[in-house]
């Protein structure tokens, strides 16, 4: 579990993986490494290697066709997290408040 | 990107006041979640929240430090394998005791199956709270 944070970060630590990262979020349709490459600037190589990582981390998802393949964004990894997030700062002001009565309760 | 949640709450009482409000089970019980807890390291605990017509959900984990003023234990909400941390801190100042709540490893929630048990766990969570809140309610007025 811990690797999958620590993957998380290391793939958007990088402003050139988020870059690529959000050209992917924002494009229509999944974009090819030859287009990544393109837009970008950077080899082939370069690409992919920066696409393996996003992959790792669970931020992007590759479909095969023929020779090419064609990257996707997968944003969702991150707004899952959002939403715990969101539902756990709640869940504590709440309980913090119900420690705060209980304690004024007693004295 | 976000991982963790933190948050500090200043109380009127004494450091060892809400250090047993945090650490023994009867008390815990009473305003948290009803617990199997005893504040030793490597216990393992288990809040139970009252039951209702769906069911209800447990947390379950271990204590990994039990030291005044310090309690750390993993936080595993039933049904689910994502092991998350709580810790909290004390510390006494001027004003009486300052709470410092760390619950991390959130991001460990990031996976397929996450927004199906968010839905299902949230809506268990309301059911529980409203009859934890009734159930405080009524023992107030009792009280």
């Amino acid at each position: 579990m811990q690797d999958k944070i620590t993957r998380l970060f290391k793939a958007i630590a990088d402003p050139t993986r988020r870059d690529i990262f959000h050209a992917l979020v924002i494009a229509t349709s999944a974009l090819s490494i030859t287009q990544i490459s393109n837009q970008f600037d950077m080899t082939r190589q370069g690409v992919t290697k920066h696409i393996k990582t996003l992959e790792e981390a669970g931020l992007v998802y590759i479909n095969s066709q023929g020779r090419e393949r064609f990257c996707n964004a997968n944003p969702k990894e991150l707004q899952e997290v959002n939403k715990w997030i969101k539902f756990y700062e709640q869940f504590w002001d709440d309980k913090l408040s119900s420690l705060g009565d209980y304690l004024d309760s007693k004295t | 990107m976000k991982d963790s949640i933190k948050k500090e709450v200043v109380f009127n009482q004494s450091i060892n006041q809400v250090w047993n409000a945090i650490t023994k089970a009867e008390e815990i019980s009473t305003w948290f979640i009803p617990a199997d807890f005893k504040a030793e390291k490597g216990y393992k605990y288990l809040f139970t929240s009252p039951p209702n017509e769906k069911g209800c959900t447990t947390i379950g984990g271990e204590i990994l430090e039990a030291n005044p003023y310090v309690l750390v234990y993993t936080w595993i909400v039933g049904g689910t394998e994502t092991e998350t941390t709580v810790k909290w801190e004390l510390e006494s100042t001027a004003e009486g005791t300052k709470l410092t709540l760390e619950h991390t490893g959130i991001s460990n929630y990031a996976g397929e199956t996450a927004i199906e048990m968010f839905e299902s766990f949230n809506g268990g969570w309301d059911n529980c709270i409203n009859g934890l809140t009734s159930y405080l309610k009524e023992t107030i007025n009792a009280g």
